[in-house]
């Protein structure tokens, strides 16, 4: 009696977090129904939404992408087109980032000389861009891929020469009391320190990315979630823009936790 | 200038040393740029310490001690005078040098096997993999390492990583080892067994290595030293006397005790390290 007591208690701990999980999202849809009825129903209710959810995901074709019809697209097919906008923009930002944080956290004049650009350029809001990325990439879609390309260096720049810079004295003395080789010293010493700063700033990248995005389509139009949203709202479905919210959080959720994990795979502890 | 006529590299000029000088400390003067103004760490020294010697530099904390030695690792340049080592005068770091730190400074993400390969294979860089790896190996098994060769330095305790460093050290097969403070956060029976590990791998080698270290221990720098140097207080510190310890070799860590020199030298090493003895004793 005592070790089934015992086992279910286990199991409850176990699932615990499913169960908060849960909870969490019956209370936000508590909070959603009350402001649904507050607003006579202006707003609409989590119910209506959640019809709207099998609409697009199991009534409609989600991945519905016909040339003929080019005003339509199903759900997956745009959220499929931001989420490639969004990683061509954080590799090429990253394949930047990676290598001038590294310059710029060993060398002091590297990084007094840049750090004052960074700190300028780091506080405009990414959407700033979008007209230079116009100019430059002579199409919307280029331009928010440009965009996205400028967010993602910030955070993966400063967190990874922050990295560079910190690392102790006496990781430094073994490459020196040793002779390291140069390429000995970043694959051995720079880099394993340094990955965990990454994957920091990449995890921070990303998450502003997710965030840029949406504003970013609907400033270019076209296709994407955000285009979805601006859509929506124009032909009068707030459901539908409500159905995008959603998405777009769990999206980033996810983004959050894969970056979070594999942060996690690469530091050494 | 007189240290302009030493030219790295010049036989010529250094055959006024003996051939059997290791290390040659000429009239060093170390002194730092702080926010205060200048820091004269030591001042003055000359220190001459012969091949395959055992010397201990003790002193307070703070006597700059450690600085001295690091103008012989290389990782210090002396403002004034010159350290020649190996009949070369230091400028750098170099792998006719190995060092062992206080703090082990082991690689955390590295295994214990990969921490010694990295170093060997950097030094001995001309050496196939397999030959190598046999060294690392060899190294390995001197300080008992073996079987935790694939583990983490986080898995190992205080004594074990500075056996690591200890093999790492000897695996280059450096002419001086310098040791900095090694055994200075281990517990006392820890200690003992590794300055006997370290005897065994100083005999191995035919006492060729010339070993430097800097402790704050006089029992362990009577037991391991030729030659204890006690150094004044800092800043500015100089070397108050050189104890020579003519104790046989090899030594005993019970017996040791027990030798009549043994006491002396420990007495005489009190004497000029402490000047108050007991709680009646006033200055």
């Amino acid at each position: 009696m005592k070790t089934t007591v015992k086992s279910l208690k286990w199991m409850l701990l176990k699932i615990s977090p499913i169960l908060y999980f849960l909870g969490s999202f019956f209370l936000l849809c508590l909070i959603w129904q009350v402001i649904h009825l507050q607003t006579k129903g202006d707003i609409p209710g989590p119910i209506s939404t959640f019809k709207i959810f099998e609409e697009l995901f199991v009534l409609e074709d989600p991945m519905y992408d016909n040339p003929e019809d080019p005003g339509y697209k199903g759900i997956l097919i745009q959220l499929i087109s931001s989420l490639g906008r969004v990683f061509l923009g954080f590799g090429l930002g990253s394949l930047v980032a990676i290598p001038l944080g590294l310059l710029m956290g060993s060398s002091k004049v590297g990084l007094n000389l840049i750090n004052p650009i960074v700190q300028i350029l780091r506080p405009v809001s990414p959407l700033a861009w979008f007209p230079l990325g116009m100019i430059a990439m002579k199409s919307a879609g280029g331009a928010t891929i440009f965009m996205i390309f400028i967010t993602c260096l910030w955070p993966t720049l400063i967190n990874t020469a922050f990295g560079v810079s910190s690392i102790p004295q006496d990781h430094k003395n073994v490459g020196k009391a040793f002779g390291f080789s140069l390429w000995k010293y970043v694959t051995k010493i720079m880099l394993p320190y340094t990955l965990p700063h990454i994957f920091t700033g990449l995890r921070l990248s990303i998450g502003v990315a997710w965030l840029v995005i949406v504003a970013g389509e609907m400033l270019s139009g076209g296709l994407g979630i955000g285009f979805f949203v601006w859509d929506s709202y124009n032909a009068g479905s707030l459901e539908r823009v409500l159905t995008a919210i959603i998405i777009i959080g769990l999206v980033g959720l996810f983004l959050d936790k894969a970056f979070n994990y594999v942060q996690k795979k690469v530091t050494f502890s | 200038m007189e240290t302009k006529s030493y030219l790295v590299d010049s036989a010529t000029e250094f055959h006024k040393l003996p051939a059997s000088t290791s290390i040659n400390i000429n009239n060093v003067t170390v002194s730092f740029d702080t926010p205060k103004g200048e820091f004269i760490a030591v001042k003055d020294i000359n220190l001459t310490i012969q091949k395959g010697e055992i010397v201990s530099l003790i002193g307070h904390s703070g006597c700059g001690k450690s600085t001295l030695m690091n103008t012989i690792s290389g990782m210090v340049s002396p403002s004034k005078g010159q350290v020649i080592a190996n009949n070369k005068i230091v400028t750098g770091p170099g792998p006719d040098r190995g060092i062992v730190f206080q703090n082990y400074s082991l690689l955390p993400w590295l295994s214990v096997y990969k921490n010694i390969y990295e170093a060997v294979d950097s030094v001995l860089s001309d050496k196939t993999q397999s030959e190598k790896r046999t060294i690392v190996e060899e190294h390995l098994k001197m300080v008992n390492l073996f079987e935790h060769k694939d583990k983490l330095p986080g898995q190992l305790s205080g004594g074990m990583k500075q056996r690591v460093a200890i093999a790492r050290a000897f695996a280059i097969n450096p002419s001086i080892l310098l040791l900095d403070e090694p055994f200075g956060a281990l517990d006392a029976l820890t200690k003992a067994s590794l300055h006997i590990e370290l005897l065994k791998l100083w005999n191995l080698d035919n006492r060729n290595k010339t070993i430097v270290m800097v402790t704050h221990d006089i029992e362990e720098a009577i037991f391991l030293s030729d030659k204890v140097v006690v150094m004044n207080n800092g800043p500015a510190a100089t070397i108050r006397e050189i104890v020579d310890v003519n104790i046989e070799r090899p030594r005993n860590k019970k017996d040791i005790v027990h030798v009549p020199e043994y006491m002396k030298t420990h007495d005489k090493l009190l004497g000029l390290l402490m000047d108050k003895f007991s709680i009646e004793d006033t200055h």
